[in-house]
């Protein structure tokens, strides 16, 4: 059994070399397939830099009712931060309204009018972590209904238009990975199928010397799982490549940083066997 | 060996009553879509034995051949080798029938991208012989046929003649309980036409059953050995 099994491991290797024109077009699809889904790849795992970005810019500011006092405003901070969709929160009291109103426009409030006519407020900054689209209305209706709180002010449409668009890259890049992994399983399966068609003497020789349908098909399939591997490589070698020389020269561009994990390797690996190994079988199942 | 004991049934009267059979037609018939194939054939092979089977082009030679080696299933009747008959046995199970006849072939069927030697080791790579024993085999049958010095040439290395001994090398490396040749001397001049009966003829005298189809009856006249003509579809004479 192990030297059946070694014979068909060592032709499924031969293969590749008796049939390198069709193998070096199918490892060129595997490649030119890989790379592309490999890209989408890094971009989504790369998306939520620029979200992460636009989400620390997120601004709730919350004024509370004027009769309220510093105490008050303490407990309903207090109880504001108690959110889970809450990263922090920064405290406006009246007098540093005032000092920020002065900033602003020059003019000290209080000497103007004799009493001070701000309220008190709180900026209210969200998580920025996660794929997930960020909904704030829940979020603004809890605040809202908070004892001391008068108005919540937040930049909503702008948000949800932003979210919106990141929801949409995102499922985008999703659909486009489906398709090309589709796309590349069928044009596996067809140069393996032209391969098996050249090799339509060496079947029916095969079949009439004896050989099961399996002892034909492996070394089929093992060539079509090589040839894949193969192109998998060479498209995490051009990735990894282009990684290094965009992380380079980018960050005199941008603020960015590409990265690549260990796993990405990995998952292209296992998309490469499970390629071939697809399309290899539904080709070899066509003659067989 | 799973051979089973011949029994004489109608007209086969030829049969080595004694002796095993390793091929048995029984009221076989196959059809075409358009025309016969054969019709109700009757013969047997026995262990041992050297039969033709000889006709003209389109009599259904070449039916007969698939039949035995099932790559064709009989309409009526059952074919039986080496103890498998046709009617019981279930698809996925043919090659294990295959592995029991040695095929010889008009057009060699040698694989053009292997050589010699792993041509005609394939047959025990596919029984999962371990690789010193086939080394071993391998060598021996070559030696036997003196084509050792071949080994590591391509078929297309080789002459017509000297291919024929690889396919036959091949089908002889794995024990077969018949050697099925199907027109081995269409491709080869007179001289080594008339050299390959006599390799085939040695075949035989070591033990195993040969049957020879050929449409050049010159070629197989008069070596005492049992001929089978086939005229449209029918044994005519056994």
């Amino acid at each position: 059994m192990i030297d059946k099994i070694s014979f068909l491991l060592i032709e499924g290797f031969r293969n590749l070399w008796r049939h390198k024109l069709t193998a070096s077009t199918s490892i060129f699809s595997v490649f030119l397939t890989l790379f592309l889904i490999g890209i989408l790849i890094i971009v989504g795992q790369n998306s939520h830099y620029p979200i992460e970005y636009f989400r620390s810019k997120y601004k709730i500011e919350v004024f509370f009712k004027k009769d309220t006092s510093d105490a008050q405003e303490k407990i309903i901070i207090e109880k504001i931060r108690e959110f889970p969709e809450v990263r922090s929160v920064t405290p406006i009291t009246k007098k540093d309204a005032v000092r920020i109103f002065k900033d602003q426009f020059g003019e000290d409030v209080v000497k103007m009018l004799g009493y001070n006519p701000l309220p008190g407020s709180a900026v209210v900054n969200i998580n920025k972590d996660g794929f997930e689209q960020v909904n704030l209305e829940p979020l603004i209706e809890e605040i809202q209904s908070l004892n001391g709180v008068d108005i919540v002010r937040y930049q909503g449409r702008l948000i949800s238009r932003l979210e919106r668009f990141y929801q949409m890259m995102i499922n985008l890049l999703k659909i486009s990975t489906g398709v090309i992994l589709l796309v590349s399983i069928v044009v596996i399966s067809n140069t393996i199928k032209l391969t098996i068609y050249t090799c339509r003497e060496l079947i029916k020789t095969l079949q009439l010397l004896g050989a099961t349908k399996m002892f034909i098909k492996v070394p089929f399939i093992l060539e079509g799982i090589f040839q894949s591997i193969i192109g998998a490589s060479l498209a995490f070698f051009t990735i990894f490549g282009l990684m290094k020389a965009g992380n380079h020269y980018l960050p005199q561009l941008v603020t960015l940083r590409i990265q690549l994990d260990l796993y990405f390797g990995i998952g292209l690996l296992i998309i490469s066997v499970v390629i071939g190994f697809i399309g290899s079988y539904r080709a070899v199942s066509k003659f067989l | 060996m799973l051979f089973f004991y011949s029994i004489s049934i109608g007209n086969l009267e030829k049969s080595q009553v004694g002796f095993f059979t390793v091929i048995a037609f029984n009221g076989v018939s196959y059809f075409f879509s358009k025309e016969i194939g054969v019709k109700d054939v009757n013969f047997e092979i026995s262990q041992d034995e050297f039969a033709f089977l000889i006709g003209p082009t389109g009599s259904g030679k070449t039916t007969i051949m698939r039949l035995i080696y099932m790559d064709l299933m009989p309409d009526e009747g059952f074919v039986t080798v080496g103890g498998i008959s046709s009617n019981k046995i279930k698809k996925r199970k043919i090659p294990m029938v295959r592995r029991k006849i040695g095929m010889v072939f008009q057009d060699y069927h040698l694989l053009s991208d292997r050589n010699i030697f792993e041509n005609v080791a394939l047959p025990l790579h596919m029984v999962g012989i371990r690789r010193d024993e086939v080394r071993e085999r391998v060598m021996n049958m070559l030696n036997e046929l003196n084509i050792e010095e071949k080994e590591k040439k391509k078929p297309f290395e080789l002459s017509g003649g000297e291919q024929q001994r690889v396919c036959i090398a091949r089908a002889l490396v794995k024990e077969p309980e018949v050697i099925l040749a199907d027109e081995p001397t269409g491709n080869l001049d007179p001289v080594a036409a008339h050299d390959l009966i006599k390799l085939l003829e040695n075949v035989n005298n070591e033990g195993t059953a040969v049957f020879m189809v050929s449409h050049n009856y010159n070629l197989i006249k008069n070596r005492g050995h049992r001929i089978l003509e086939i005229q449209m579809g029918e044994i005519q004479n056994q």
